[in-house]
């Protein structure tokens, strides 16, 4: 959503280990309270599980442990933003999320070099609200890298299977 | 056979009662269509024929079924209406208002009845109706009354030379569609010198169609001709030319002077699709459950497929292209044959949803008569199709709805009067297709929904800020929030303000969506999106670790419990004797590395095919449930040995497990030395806890060390 003259966009904010984060609000499908998660078994460490919302079953990410931080136990305030982008709907598990702002883009600058590490890659820039600092959040970056591990369970190379099968023990002649 | 005598073999009596209970049901739901449609014949000196048979047929079937499994009541009942319907068609009574109202009033406890011997409840006492269906029996109308009869029939013997018996023929036809056309034959004595004589057309046009009548007419003249009347498919090419055999025909328009079967606003005509016009002959009721089972077989077939497709692209490099090609092809078209063969299965399970609709008419007669509201009923897209399985959980759903608009939306005859509309309430019901959706709307032309109203009642329930004001979706998301309602008492029809929720609940649970547009003095109309097709199974619900799981009943070939004692391990295996052989076990809390201490006792599902089977353990097995299945598309929860999700009814996701990726993992699992499944990226969730990102890469090395140092 921008506005006439297309210089400022709106976003939803939120709180992460002490940091304040933007995401657009075009992407942003609706926002819950954090309940009943269903941890999925063998998926990243980061994944806290699945939830329903309006019926679909989607991911919930814990964004704290997205981003390298501490987790903490849930309290009322924590919310689940649920974001629909690239055709995928995911959820994302915040501090709080109150803040309905709009930034302008005079106000957003590029992440600056000096910021690396894992936040690094998940920041498609960084606002100046006054005194406030807001870390715009790259969709992109949280979801693109999030694009799954998938545990290789069934895919044994032949050798080994071979090897296996065939009993050898070591010590034992062929 | 009565139902207090044992049996025995009580597994064939079920099925057995399980049939009459279905046929009971379809005969249930033709007498109350045509119950529905005979209230235009009240009062009338006669009662549409057709109705009148079929209601009598109905009764008389389900007199019959009741009686062979000893349904005592049903079987009384039953009786008593039949005999009511025999005096009807012998022209020995007329309908009146009264006896209507015994009719539905004895239908709608016959259906009672029914239902207390199927959920084994206390049976409702059917004296007094009984009473009342032997007294309006005996109740032969005023000689005067038969008089008329007779004058009326005499007057159609003259007018349309059709006897009853004709006439209703003649409407039986013309549902099946068949076109009615009068012939005239004029004999001559040069048509007869060709052979062409009155037998001869007789002869001629029973070959081709449906003879309903025939009969001599005397010309003004004074001569003799011969009258035919018959329905047929067949096209007016066939007769186009006997115009030189003496005959000259048109289509027959039936007589106007009877009253027309009332059925909404819409013609039992052939839709496609439609189950209302086949000929019983040509439809199959077939059990849910062994569609399910085709459905079943449909899905392995298409997972043994891929399997297949897997080890064709690994021998793609050993063979020379044009066979493996060749073979791909063959590949690609059992793909297509077993998608077509999927979509089969599913049309099979659809049903019109004309079914809802007329229970639908019952509900809201019932309800405008209460209420002292003049309620019209429009009907369409009856013929629209759903999955028969959506069918049964809608119709809560809907009668909420619907008895919602008749209760709160619509106004009493004064009311409208004094807003300046017409006495007669308006419910619309419409089904349709869009897309992948069916669409179901309920509207209304009453009072619609004050917003306003809704908003303060919100304020002070404290569910809404001040200052914040109401769109349609937050309304209805208002309305059906559990205990909310804008009544003070609750009244009979609408209860406690918890129906709304429940109603919501259900669609989105199905996968659908429910939305609202209103506007006050205008209306309501609430609009139900469901999804076209959806995968459901039976499922085993068990615990494991504390967490819930959902299995596929068709996965399971038998569930066993397990002495702890008599697990022995082999190679890094645990395994059971089972049935003569050995059965490999495998620890669905260590599989999936959940935390928590298994229980003492141990169930297990046994999984796989006949020379491989497997026995996932658990710790707790719940019960069976039927869950609609949910696919978790995202790759970050796509995992080995999870197949979807579902929802037990709490809101909570459920995984639903893959038997045969269990079975597969286990043997990569064993031979990877068995204990806990780990993946490089780290590990446990609950053992994450209050880690930072350091700690953390240090523990999975620590555990990555640990597991090869195992072997």
């Amino acid at each position: 959503m921008t506005d006439s003259k297309g210089k400022s966009d709106s976003f939803i904010l939120f709180e992460l280990a002490g940091a304040s984060y933007g995401v657009r609000s075009q992407f942003v499908q609706q926002m819950e309270m954090v309940e009943q998660i269903t941890p999925v078994p063998n998926s990243p460490a980061f994944v806290e599980g699945v939830v329903f919302s309006r019926g679909q079953v989607i991911p919930a990410l814990n964004l704290r442990a997205r981003f390298g931080f501490e987790k903490i136990p849930y309290d009322l305030r924590a919310r689940l933003i649920v974001i629909n982008a690239g055709g995928r709907v995911l959820g994302l598990i915040v501090d709080t999320a109150r803040e309905f702002v709009t930034i302008p883009h005079d106000v957003i600058h590029p992440p600056h070099e000096a910021i690396t590490g894992l936040s690094g890659d998940y920041l498609e820039g960084i606002a100046m609200l006054g005194e406030r600092i807001v870390l715009i959040l790259s969709l992109d970056g949280v979801m693109d890298s999030a694009a799954g591990v998938r545990p290789e369970i069934d895919a044994q190379p032949p050798a080994v299977s071979g090897r296996l099968e065939s009993g050898a023990r070591p010590g034992l002649k062929a | 056979m009565s139902m207090g005598e044992s049996v025995t073999s009580t597994e064939f009596f079920a099925e057995f009662l399980d049939d009459y209970f279905a046929e009971c049901e379809e005969h249930l739901i033709a007498a109350r269509r045509a119950l529905l449609s005979l209230e235009a014949s009240v009062d009338q000196p006669q009662a549409d024929r057709a109705l009148l048979d079929e209601l009598f047929r109905s009764f008389h079937s389900l007199k019959g079924i009741s009686g062979m499994v000893g349904a005592r009541a049903a079987e009384r009942l039953a009786h008593e209406l039949e005999s009511y319907l025999r005096v009807m068609r012998q022209g020995e009574a007329t309908l009146t208002p009264e006896g209507m109202d015994v009719l539905i009033t004895s239908v709608r406890m016959l259906e009672d009845v029914v239902s207390a011997h199927r959920f084994q409840s206390a049976l409702p006492d059917i004296s007094p109706a009984l009473e009342r269906l032997a007294e309006i029996s005996c109740q032969k109308t005023q000689p005067s009354g038969q008089i008329a009869l007779a004058k009326v029939g005499a007057a159609r013997a003259l007018q349309n030379g059709l006897s009853a018996e004709e006439y209703a023929r003649l409407e039986a036809a013309r549902r099946n569609g068949l076109k009615v056309w009068r012939f005239e034959f004029s004999p001559s004595p040069e048509l007869a010198e060709r052979g062409v004589s009155v037998s001869a057309i007789r002869g001629r046009l029973q070959k081709v169609s449906e003879l309903i009548h025939a009969a001599p007419l005397i010309t003004s003249q004074g001569g003799v001709i011969f009258e035919f009347i018959i329905a047929t498919h067949a096209d007016e090419a066939t007769f186009a030319d006997w115009s030189d055999d003496g005959l000259s025909y048109d289509i027959y328009e039936s007589p106007p002077s009877f009253p027309n079967s009332v059925n909404g606003s819409e013609s039992m005509n052939q839709a496609p699709g439609s189950g209302l016009s086949r000929a019983p002959a040509q439809v199959v009721r077939v059990d849910l459950q062994r569609l399910d089972e085709l459905m079943r077989l449909v899905g392995e077939l298409v997972i043994s497929r891929s399997h297949l497709e897997t080890k064709l692209k690994r021998i793609e490099v050993s063979l020379p292209p044009a066979e493996w090609r060749s073979l791909q092809e063959t590949n690609l078209t059992i793909e297509r044959q077993l998608r077509d063969l999927r979509e089969g299965i599913m049309q099979a399970r659809m049903v019109p949803v004309g079914e809802i609709f007329e229970r639908m008419q019952f509900v809201i007669r019932d309800l405008a008569r209460e209420s002292g509201k003049e309620v019209g009923l429009e009907l369409s897209g009856r013929e629209t199709e759903i999955d028969k399985y959506l069918v049964e959980r809608m119709i809560a759903p809907l009668l909420h709805l619907v008895r919602n608009a008749v209760s709160h939306g619509l106004e009493s005859p004064d009311e409208r009067v004094a807003a300046g509309k017409g006495i007669n309430c308006r419910i619309s019901l419409r089904a349709f297709t869009a897309g992948e959706m069916v669409v179901l709307e309920i509207e209304d032309d009453g009072r619609g929904i004050d917003c306003e109203f809704v908003a303060a009642r919100a304020r002070k329930a404290g569910l809404l800020p001040a200052g914040v004001t109401l769109d349609e979706e937050s309304l209805l998301n208002l309305i059906c929030a559990p205990g909310f309602s804008t009544r003070e008492e609750a009244d009979r029809a609408s209860g406690r303000g918890i129906g709304m929720a429940v109603a919501q609940r259900t669609i989105l649970e199905l996968g659908g969506s429910l939305a609202l547009k209103t506007q006050v003095g205008l209306g309501t109309r609430f609009t139900i999106e469901l999804p076209l097709t959806l995968a459901i199974a039976d499922a085993l619900i068990a615990r494991v670790c504390g967490q819930t799981f959902a299995i596929p009943q068709s996965a399971v070939r038998e569930v066993i419990e397990i002495e702890p004692a008599a697990i022995s391990v082999l190679e890094n295996s645990e395994i059971i004797q089972y049935r003569g052989g050995a059965l490999p076990l495998l620890r669905l809390g260590r599989f999936f590395g959940l935390a928590g201490e298994g229980s003492q006792s141990l169930y297990a599902f046994v999984v796989g095919s006949g020379s491989n089977p497997l026995g996932i353990v658990v710790d707790r097995i719940i019960g069976q449930r039927e869950i609609v299945v949910r696919a978790m598309t995202d790759p970050l929860v796509q995992v080995q040995g999870v197949a979807g999700a579902t929802e037990l009814g709490d809101g909570r996701a459920v995984l639903i497990l893959d038997a045969a990726a269990l079975a597969r993992s286990l043997t990569t699992y064993r031979r990877a030395g068995g204990g806990q499944k780990k993946i490089e990226e780290g590990g446990r969730h609950s053992a994450v806890r209050g880690q930072t990102a350091m700690g953390r890469l240090k523990r999975s090395n620590a555990e990555r060390r640990k597991q090869t140092g195992k072997t």
